[in-house]
C-alpha cells in the first residue's frame, strides 16, 4: 500500500507511464492527509493511523530515490518494503479497533481483543501456511500477499459488526477510515487472486495499475474523512443506574457477573 | 475457481461494509422491555426473588411427589422453562444496555486506566459466556437441571472488584 507499486522496473511503455501516474497521485494525496492531520489537529486522536501515513509518505520518497539513483537495487528493495509494508497495514485496523468502542468504558478494549485474536488465529493457521508450503518463491509471496489481505477484511467485518451490534455511532473520520480501507482491501484481495490465477504474462501489467488504483481510492477517501476533525457522534443515553461514571460502570458489571454466578452455583 | 471465491468475498466484503456503515437506528431501552413491564435491574431486589421462584424445583417436585400429579408438574416446568428464558433475556438485555452506557468523561482522562479497561472487558465477556450458557441449559434441559456449572474456577478477580467498589466510593463522595 505504497505509492510506487505501480512503478516496478519489469513495466514499460504506457503502463509503466500509467502506473507511475497514479502512484504519485497517491504519493501527493498522502502528503495532503499528513498536512491535514497536522493542520487539523487529528494527529494526536489518531496517532498510529498518522503513524502509518508517515511510515507510507517517508517509504514512498525513499523508494523513489532508489527507483531513480540506484536502479540496481530497486527490485529488492521493492519487494523489502512491500513485504513489510503488508504487515505494518495492520496498524491502521489497530487504530479504527482503538477508536470505535471509545466512549463505552465496558467494552474499550473490545476492538482491540478483536483485531488481536483475529490476527493471531488466521495468521498461525492461514497466512503462515502460504508461505510454507508454496511450491515457489513469487507464489509464496502472492498467496501471502492475498491472505493477509483476506485477513484483514475479515477483522474489519468483524469491527463493522460488532460496532453495529453495539449501536456505536463512529462521526466521520473512523467511518471514513473504515471505508478508505475496505475499499483497498477489496480491490487487493480481487487484484491479488487474480494475478495469482492467470499469471504474470495475462495479468501482470493491469496488476501494476491495480493496486495503485484501490490505494489512490483509499487516500482519497482517508483525505476527504480528515479533512477536518469531526465532532464526538452521539453516543446514546446515560442508563439511569450508573450515570457516566467507568467506576461505577465497572462495580455493576461486577455485580450482574457475582448475581449470575449465584443463581448458576444453586 | 478460487478467483470466483475471492472475487466473491471482495464483493461481500464490499457490499457488507457499506450496509454496516449505514447510520444505526438509535437504541431505546425501553424497546426491550416493552411486554415485560419494566427494565430489570440487578439492584431490584424483586427482581432477583422471581429468579428465586422460577429456577425453584421444590414447587414442581412437592405437585410430582407428594400430590401424584405428574402432568400437572411437567406443565408447570414447561411455563417454568418459558419464565426462565424470558428472564435470562431480560438479565442480557439489561446488562447490553449497562455495556452502552458512555463515559462522558474527557478522553484524555477516561484512557488512564488501562488495565481497568481489559478487567471491564473481561468481566464482559464472562457474563455473555455464562449467560449464553445458562440459556443454552435452560432450553435444552430446562430450569431445575443439576449440571449448570459454577464457573467459579473462572477468576473474577477480587482484588478488581475491591478496587472497583473503592474507585465507584470515591467517585460517590465526590459527587455529594
Amino acid at each position: 500500500m505504497h505509492g510506487v507499486r505501480g512503478a516496478c522496473p519489469s513495466l514499460v511503455g504506457f503502463m509503466q507511464n500509467v502506473g507511475m501516474a497514479i502512484s504519485l497521485c497517491a504519493f501527493v494525496l498522502a502528503g495532503v492527509v499528513l498536512f491535514r492531520g497536522i493542520a487539523g489537529k487529528c494527529f494526536k486522536l489518531f496517532p498510529l493511523f498518522y503513524s502509518y501515513i508517515i511510515y507510507a509518505f517517508c517509504g514512498s520518497t525513499i523508494m523513489y530515490l532508489v527507483y531513480w539513483l540506484e536502479p540496481q537495487a530497486y527490485r529488492t528493495a521493492f519487494w523489502l518494503y512491500y513485504l513489510v509494508s503488508i504487515l505494518v497495514e495492520f496498524t491502521v485496523l489497530v487504530e479504527i479497533s482503538d477508536q470505535i468502542f471509545r466512549r463505552f468504558p465496558a467494552i474499550r478494549n473490545l476492538g482491540r481483543a478483536i483485531t488481536v485474536v483475529i490476527s493471531a488465529v488466521f495468521g498461525l493457521f492461514y497466512v503462515l501456511p502460504a508461505l510454507l508450503w508454496s511450491p515457489g518463491m513469487a507464489t509464496a509471496l502472492l498467496g501471502f500477499a492475498l491472505r493477509a489481505s483476506v485477513t484483514k477484511a475479515v477483522v474489519l467485518a468483524a469491527l463493522l459488526v460488532a460496532t453495529r451490534h453495539y449501536g456505536s455511532e463512529l462521526g466521520r473520520n473512523v467511518a471514513g477510515l473504515m471505508l478508505g480501507f475496505s475499499i483497498y482491501l477489496g480491490i487487493n484481495t480481487a487484484n491479488l487472486a487474480a494475478a495469482r490465477l492467470f499469471g504474470r504474462v495475462l495479468y501482470g501489467d493491469i496488476y501494476w495499475i491495480m493496486t495503485p488504483v484501490g490505494y489512490t481510492l483509499c487516500l482519497l477517501v482517508w483525505t476527504i474523512a480528515l479533512w477536518e476533525r469531526s465532532s464526538v457522534p452521539n453516543v446514546g443515553e446515560m442508563s439511569p443506574v450508573v450515570g457516566g461514571s467507568s467506576d461505577a460502570v465497572a462495580l455493576e458489571l461486577t455485580r450482574f457477573n457475582s448475581e449470575l454466578s449465584k443463581l448458576l452455583h444453586k | 475457481m478460487i478467483m470466483l471465491i475471492y472475487a466473491a468475498i471482495a464483493i461481500a466484503f464490499f457490499i457488507l461494509v457499506i450496509g454496516l456503515l449505514q447510520k444505526p437506528e438509535p437504541h431505546n431501552p425501553d424497546d426491550a422491555f416493552g411486554e415485560k413491564g419494566c427494565a430489570p435491574r440487578i439492584g431490584n431486589g424483586r427482581w432477583l426473588d422471581l429468579s428465586e421462584r422460577i429456577f425453584d424445583p421444590s414447587d414442581s417436585r412437592w405437585l410430582q411427589e407428594e400430590l401424584a400429579f405428574p402432568k400437572l408438574a411437567k406443565e408447570l416446568m414447561v411455563g417454568r422453562k418459558r419464565l426462565a428464558v424470558q428472564w435470562l433475556e431480560a438479565l442480557q438485555a439489561s446488562f447490553d444496555d449497562l455495556v452502552r452506557t458512555p463515559d462522558f468523561a474527557p478522553i484524555e482522562t477516561s484512557e488512564t486506566n488501562a488495565t481497568g479497561g481489559w478487567q471491564m472487558l473481561w468481566l464482559t465477556v464472562r457474563f455473555k459466556l455464562l449467560v449464553s450458557y445458562a440459556l443454552l441449559v435452560v432450553r435444552l434441559f430446562g430450569p431445575y437441571h443439576r449440571l449448570i456449572p459454577s464457573f467459579s474456577w473462572v477468576p473474577l478477580s477480587p482484588a478488581s472488584e475491591r478496587s472497583f467498589r473503592r474507585a465507584a466510593l470515591a467517585v460517590g463522595r465526590t459527587s455529594h
